[in-house]
Formats: C-alpha cells, sequence, structure tokens
C-alpha cells in the first residue's frame, strides 16, 4: 500500500529530517512509527500525504508514485486517505457534525449520504450523542475521537494518525489504540505515529522505530 | 452542478456578512468610484447628444442686400442645391424675418415701434450636411457664395460646435483616466477585503486543503464574494445616479434648455448599466484573484 524507497528530506541546508528511508507497508497492516520527538515520525506521514515532497527518493501510495504527482491530481490522493491531526483540526465555529460533513461536501458526497456516513462514523467512534456539540466543549479523548471520526468519513484506504494520544492521560489513550486497531480490523491500512514506546508495545504490531531520521529498529 | 454554485454562493455570502465593515466599506467604495465613472459617462453622453443635435440643425445664413432682383436671387439659389454640402435651403422673406425676431422679443415688441422701414435683411438658411460641418469646409463654402452678387453676409456658428466637440472629448478622456485610476483603487481594496476573509478562515482552508479539497473549490466562493461586492458597489452607484437625476433633472431641464432631449428620461441606456455592473463584477473577481494569488497558497 504504501513504498517508500531511500528517502531523504532535509530542511534548509543541513537539518535532515529523514535519511535513507526504506519502508514498505502493505494493504491492510497496522503499523507503529515510534521514536522521540524529531525522529522524523510526523514527515513520514506528511510526506505519504504530500503535504510535503521528499528531498529525494520515491514514495508510492496505493499505487502512485506521489513525487512525480501532478498539483492538480493532489487533492483526488488525500480524499482517498484520511489523516487525524495531532492538533486535531477542528473547527471552532461549527458543530461536531458540521465538522464531519465538510469532509461530505468536498468529497462530493450527496447530502443524504453524507448525513448517513456522519451517523454512521459517530456511531464507530461512540459520539453519536455528541453530534450536535461544538468540539471545544468536548473533553481532549472526545475531540480526538472527532478528528478520527472525521478522517474516516470517506472511507479511506490509509489512515494516519499523528500522536493520536498525545494529548490524553493513560487510560484514554488506551481506548483510542483499541479505536485505531479495530477500524484496521475492519480492513483500513492503519500508520501510526507516537513518542509512546510502551503503547506501541502494548498494541503488538509491527513498530518501526525512528531516530534522527533514519530507521534504527523494526519490531518484530 | 447546481448544488455546487449555490453552495459556492452561500459560502460568498456568509463570507461577506461576516467581513462586516470591512465589506460594507469595499462595497461603498466601489460604489464612490462607480458613481464618479458614472458622472463622467454621463456628461460625455450629454454632450455627445447636444453636439449630435446641434450638428443636425446646424444652419449657416447667408443674408441678401435689400437691392437683390430676382434674377440674382434665383441664381443663386441654383448654385447652391448644386452644391454637396447643403441639405435643404430656406428662404426668408425681410418679412418673415421681422415676425421671427417680434417672436423673439416677446412682450418687448414696443422695442420695435420706433423702427419705421423694416431693418432687418431677407436671408437663405441652409442646412449643412454632417460631414460638411468642419471649419476649413464652412470657410470654402462661405468664401464661394460671397462672391455672389446680392450677398451681404454670411454666418454661422461653427466655432460652438467645435468647442462642444473638444469638451466632449476632453470629458472622455478624462473620465476614462480617472475611472481607470478608481478601477484600481477599488479592485486594491476589494483584494484587502478578500484578503481578511481569507485569514479569518486560514483554519477552514488548511483543513479543507488537507482533506482534498481543490484549489478551485477553495477559491470559488471568495471569488464569488468579490464579485459580488463589485456589483452591489456599481449598483449603489447606479442608484445614486438615478436617484439624484429623477431629483435634479427636472429643474436642469428648466433651467437651461440646451440640455439635450435626447438621451432625456434614460440617462444611461440599458447595456450601459448593464455593462457597469459587469464591470464592478470583473473589478471584484480581480481584487480576489490579487489576493487569492498572494494569500492563498495552496
Amino acid at each position: 500500500m504504501i513504498q517508500m524507497y531511500h528517502v531523504y528530506k532535509t530542511y534548509g541546508k543541513d537539518l535532515e529530517a529523514l535519511v535513507a528511508v526504506n519502508l514498505h507497508i502493505q494493504r491492510g497492516e497496522c503499523v507503529f512509527l515510534a521514536g522521540p520527538s524529531g525522529a522524523g515520525k510526523s514527515t513520514i506521514l506528511r510526506l505519504i500525504f504530500r503535504d510535503e515532497l521528499p528531498t529525494s527518493g520515491q514514495i508510492l501510495v496505493n499505487g502512485r508514485n506521489v513525487v512525480r504527482m501532478k498539483p492538480r491530481a493532489v487533492p483526488h490522493l488525500r480524499r482517498t486517505l484520511g489523516v487525524v491531526f495531532q492538533d486535531f483540526k477542528l473547527l471552532r465555529d461549527r458543530t461536531v457534525e458540521g465538522n464531519l460533513a465538510l469532509v461530505a461536501r468536498i468529497v462530493g458526497m450527496p447530502t443524504l449520504e453524507g448525513r448517513q456516513r456522519v451517523a454512521q462514523v459517530l456511531k464507530l467512534v461512540g459520539l453519536s450523542h455528541k453530534a450536535k456539540i461544538v468540539p471545544y466543549k468536548l473533553s481532549g479523548g472526545e475531540q480526538q475521537r472527532v478528528a478520527i471520526a472525521r478522517a474516516l468519513m470517506n472511507d479511506p484506504v490509509v489512515l494516519l494518525a499523528d500522536e493520536p494520544t498525545g494529548n490524553l492521560d493513560a487510560e484514554l489513550a488506551v481506548d483510542v489504540i483499541r479505536l485505531l486497531l479495530d477500524i484496521n480490523a475492519r480492513g483500513t491500512t492503519v500508520v501510526v505515529a507516537t513518542h509512546d514506546l510502551k503503547l506501541a508495545e502494548e498494541a503488538g504490531r509491527r513498530t518501526v522505530f525512528l531516530k534522527k531520521g533514519r530507521i534504527v529498529e523494526e519490531w518484530p | 452542478m447546481l448544488r455546487k454554485l449555490r453552495q459556492i454562493s452561500a459560502d460568498a455570502v456568509t463570507n461577506l456578512i461576516r467581513s462586516g465593515w470591512g465589506g460594507l466599506a469595499s462595497i461603498a467604495t466601489i460604489g464612490v468610484s462607480f458613481l464618479i465613472i458614472g458622472i463622467f459617462l454621463i456628461l460625455a453622453l450629454q454632450f455627445n447628444a447636444l453636439v449630435a443635435e446641434w450638428r443636425e440643425q446646424f444652419q449657416l445664413s447667408v443674408f441678401l442686400e435689400d437691392k437683390i432682383t430676382p434674377t440674382q436671387l434665383e441664381i443663386l439659389e441654383k448654385r447652391i442645391q448644386n452644391e454637396a454640402a447643403i441639405k435643404s435651403v430656406t428662404f426668408i422673406t425681410k418679412e418673415q424675418a421681422l415676425a421671427g425676431f417680434r417672436r423673439e422679443l416677446k412682450g418687448q415688441e414696443s422695442l420695435l415701434e420706433g423702427l419705421g422701414d423694416n431693418p432687418l435683411p431677407a436671408s437663405l438658411q441652409l442646412k449643412i450636411r454632417e460631414g460638411h460641418q468642419s471649419p476649413a469646409a464652412l470657410e470654402r463654402l462661405s468664401a464661394f457664395l460671397s462672391r455672389h452678387e446680392g450677398v451681404e453676409d454670411i454666418q454661422y456658428g461653427q466655432e460652438w460646435i467645435e468647442r462642444m466637440s473638444n469638451a466632449a472629448r476632453i470629458t472622455k478622456l478624462l473620465g476614462i483616466m480617472i475611472g481607470s485610476v478608481l478601477t484600481l483603487g477599488s479592485a486594491l481594496i476589494i483584494s484587502n477585503t478578500i484578503r481578511l476573509a481569507v485569514y479569518a478562515r486560514a483554519a477552514e482552508i488548511e483543513i479543507m486543503r488537507l482533506i482534498g479539497a481543490t484549489k478551485a473549490y477553495i477559491r470559488a466562493p471568495f471569488l464569488v464574494e468579490g464579485m459580488i461586492q463589485g456589483s452591489l458597489g456599481a449598483l449603489l452607484a447606479l442608484s445614486l445616479l438615478f436617484g439624484t437625476y429623477r431629483l435634479v433633472a427636472p429643474t436642469l431641464m428648466l433651467a437651461s434648455p440646451l440640455l439635450s432631449t435626447r438621451t432625456g428620461q434614460g440617462i444611461l441606456e440599458p447595456s450601459m448599466v448593464a455593462a457597469l455592473v459587469g464591470g464592478g463584477a470583473m473589478i471584484g473577481a480581480l481584487g480576489s484573484s490579487l489576493a487569492l494569488r498572494r494569500f492563498l497558497k495552496i
């Protein structure tokens, strides 16, 4: 599903965010990218949904080379992916429902289908009763789940989650990881970036360890 | 498609309302610019109509000596009728001239009482084709006519027409110059308002971008917002113009019979109204795209 070949990413002159990264993720896999902050986890995610381009190397996502992709095609790539941002990026001026409906509109779902899909994903993350509430009135864990729900709106082939437990206490973090594993069990490829090694270990899935932009270890 | 258009317009209107005073200010600025452009347009049109009317009614008077013989008159008339420049000839006798003068002096006819003999000359009034109204052509014509026996004097008010058409030309030129400066200014002001709208929605734009919205999808509402601002500004200016004209025109018409009656009721033709509103929308679109290019990186 995702193939990275010899990927380098350098910011400015000599800030090496990624060095010679080779990473292959199969369809339906769940992979944890673990490492301290600044190790390059987020950079890998951003390269996958082409928020950035690598300095060198090639990246294939769902069979398409995102490095050589024309800018025009980028929105269409992103519509096949779901991204959960570290800072959630939920809009304050509309309800949970409104936040999710935005995706439906952008991918061009008919209104009725969009509404059904909103109800569906909210049920999946267990927030059906909070549909009419504005996000900032929700707890951190709930906001995180709204963010995940939004990423699932377009039924993505790959779900990318950047520090999905970063702002949560341990108990909620486990809940969120469980939710992500659940989503993976339904067939979606899931990539999770986390600095919490213990959490990654507990999940018991393939984990890639990064340090200073290099893959230093893989488990199992 | 229709749903999309509706969505885009709804977004644009929402943005416009959210922009509040900023949006109103840019509409008002465009209104003022278009008001000035409109005033120049109306002035130029009035001048043109006036000049056209004058040109059509333009007459050259050939005053005849009292002692002119019927034969001389006949020869003169024949010569005149053979001139290509002349549209029509009317013979005014001394008596008709006096009667006309009397009409003009209405209320003060007593002035004429001490005159005794009719001092006014008979004349031929020549209407000149529009192509032959240049000062040089008239000069030639009047020189030719004055050589004839029995012709006393030749008069025409050509200078006035030339001055009027010059004034019309200058008005048009000034209008174009001031208009283009104001247009540019309006575009920049709209651009500024849109820039603020882009900033206000930065979070939403960022999310839309990351979710996979196309450039056009993100830009369209802003573009439409600018176009709405532009056309509303133009409409504002037009309603001010028409309103003022309604109020002022009756007194103006009375005060100055010079004012052309031809463009009287409409002042601006429907096509010009449409062009102004369309122009407003285009300036709005221009302003928006300026802002989007500079402030909306996708």
